[in-house]
């Protein structure tokens, strides 16, 4: 237990002595997650409007692609994303390996169904009333549209959070895609699990708390927005 | 004498759902100013005959004349014009003033919207101080159902359709809805539409109560709808068990489920006990609930109680001569057989 309670001790002394390489790790995490949460959101928030709103040829057959791309394992993501970027790639020209963008651009393929899916099923699960109460108000096709998107903006917000979640706390991407290089792509979780196989607690659980804190932070932050 | 231009004009409407017709109106003028009512058992095509109105959904088949112009829905030219208040009540996920002023948003109207709000929600009996910022998920279903009246009334429509208003709401509030609906109309001449079950209510709101029957036009004005099943007596009429003990005799029906049809003009009331003369006459006995007198034509009516069944009959003089009328007494219904027609 020793190890441990010197661990959170030492942890607590690298994050508020401002340790480099820690703060280098937790730089890197934050760059590339806001990078992939903006294009996931930007692109999935519509997307899952759209399959949860509207009604089209294929809808469950698409529905049933985006929520199996919710089990897509994060270290099959790694592994496409290094063939396509990688030199033999067809990607290789644009030098993203081993880049941050090439971790955002991994990042963005596991947070987009959660954006979509959990979207499309706060949509789903709107007042099925709603529809006619706009229209009866004077509601135009474009302020139908985005009031409908208000009225289920708890439910957008929960889908990014979840998304949020799981890229932040993703090794399989960073590792393959980024490399793990020190000062470079080394992300939070790329440096626990490093850092840990080395017998270096303290620096791992510096992190842990990192991560910890952001969480908390992002969800401070919703909650903030949902008491407006 | 001039004749005004009909707000609407349904022509040929057809509507189907999933392949199968729910309403069939050959042709329907609703004039300007009038308060009409709509009354039908479930299934009639009430609410989805207000959708259309409303602009919610497009007919199938047809065309609406919106002041005598072809109109479909989000068209510039009834967008404003119609409102439309469903059964349930549905507010955004916002406060009660948010939601009042939805629709003066939309209409871009923000001069004076906090004392239109307030002013709407007193109309409808909430009080501005308490309700005013009241979150959504903090009204009941009365208020919930008073505040949405409020967001169609701040917009002084042309057109206010309702739908089952007083369904989920007490007495107070059916009686308040009642009031703001002929209010509506003395004050800036909107045309009404309302379809409710509560068929007294609506002949003591409306001007005219159009009926519906499986997707079409019943008649208007007092009727007696009377549904199946019917079981065959030994003298070759038919009858309904209504409790009691009690049957009431109709003629042999086209099936077993079909659904009777009995003018209030041709009911007659005696007094209790009296015996029917006449091979094709038939009577019931029944209790008296109710007296009206009907605003536009000028007749005294009853409502008669019988087991699980309420007749209205339309009280004549000659009725008056042979027995006194009053809320409770019994009474004998007569009634010829062959004035019972089937639907």
């Amino acid at each position: 237990m020793d190890f441990i309670l010197a661990g959170f001790i030492e942890a607590f002394q690298l994050l508020l002595g401002g340790d480099g390489e820690t703060w280098s790790a937790v730089t890197a995490t934050i760059k590339a997650s806001t990078g992939s949460m903006a294009v996931s959101l930007v692109l999935g928030v519509p997307l899952g409007f759209v399959l949860g709103y509207f009604d089209f040829p294929a809808k469950r057959q698409t529905r049933l692609v985006v929520d199996t791309a919710l089990a897509l394992p994060t270290v099959f993501i790694g592994l496409m994303v290094y063939a396509f970027i990688s030199n033999r790639g067809p990607l290789g020209g644009m030098g993203l390996l081993f880049t941050i963008s090439g971790i955002a651009i991994g990042q963005t393929f596991l947070a987009l169904p959660v954006v979509i899916a959990l979207s499309a099923t706060a949509v789903e699960s709107m007042d099925r009333h709603l529809k006619m109460l706009l229209i009866s108000l004077g509601a135009s096709r474009r302020e139908l549209l985005f009031s409908s998107l208000w009225e289920v903006r708890y439910g957008v917000l929960a889908a990014g959070l979840t998304a949020y979640g799981r890229v932040m706390t993703e090794v399989g991407i960073s590792m393959m895609v980024g490399g793990n290089i020190k000062w470079h792509t080394r992300t939070i979780t790329t440096a626990i699990a490093l850092e840990t196989g080395k017998g270096m607690f303290s620096t791992g659980i510096a992190l842990g708390v990192v991560l910890l804190v952001i969480a908390f932070g992002v969800n401070v932050c919703l909650s903030f927005l949902r008491s407006k | 004498m001039t004749v005004s231009q009909p707000v609407y004009q349904l022509d040929n409407i057809v509507h189907r759902y999933n392949g199968q017709p729910v309403l069939n109106i050959d042709h329907l003028d609703i004039q300007p100013s009038s308060i009409v009512g709509l009354v039908g058992p479930n299934g009639s095509g009430k609410s989805t005959l207000l959708k259309i109105m409303g602009f919610i959904q497009k007919p199938t088949e047809g065309q609406i004349l919106f002041n005598g112009k072809p109109a479909v829905p989000f068209d510039e030219a009834v967008r404003f014009q119609v409102t439309l208040l469903t059964q349930e009540p549905c507010l955004m996920k916002r406060p009660v003033f948010k939601n009042v002023a939805y629709g003066l948003n939309v209409r871009g109207d923000n001069k004076n919207q906090e004392k239109l709000v307030c002013d709407a929600l007193a109309m409808v009996g909430l009080d501005p101080n308490t309700f005013y910022r009241r979150p959504w998920d903090q009204l009941s279903g009365g208020e919930a159902q008073r505040v949405a009246l409020a967001a169609r009334l701040v917009l002084k429509p042309k057109v206010l359709l309702l739908d089952e208003p007083t369904a989920n709401v007490d007495a107070a509030s059916s009686e308040l809805i009642r009031s703001e609906s002929i209010r509506a109309r003395s004050d800036w001449g909107a045309t009404i539409v309302i379809a409710s079950h509560d068929r007294q209510w609506l002949y003591d709101v409306c001007d005219e109560v159009l009926h519906l029957f499986k997707g079409k036009p019943a008649g208007s004005g007092r009727s007696n709808m009377i549904f199946g099943p019917w079981v065959q007596k030994g003298d070759g009429c038919y009858a309904k068990r209504i409790g009691d003990g009690t049957v009431l005799i109709v003629p042999p029906p086209p099936n077993e489920d079909a659904t009777a049809f009995m003018d209030p003009a041709s009911i007659r009331i005696v007094p209790a006990n009296e015996k029917t003369t006449g091979k094709d006459m038939a009577s019931v006995e029944g209790k008296i609930i109710r007296l009206s007198l009907d605003q536009p034509s000028g007749h005294l009516f009853a409502d008669v109680r019988i087991g699980s069944l309420t007749l209205v009959v339309c009280v004549e003089e000659s009725h008056l001569v042979t027995t006194t009328l009053h809320r409770g007494w019994p009474v004998t219904l007569t009634y010829r057989l062959d004035s019972v027609s089937w639907l």
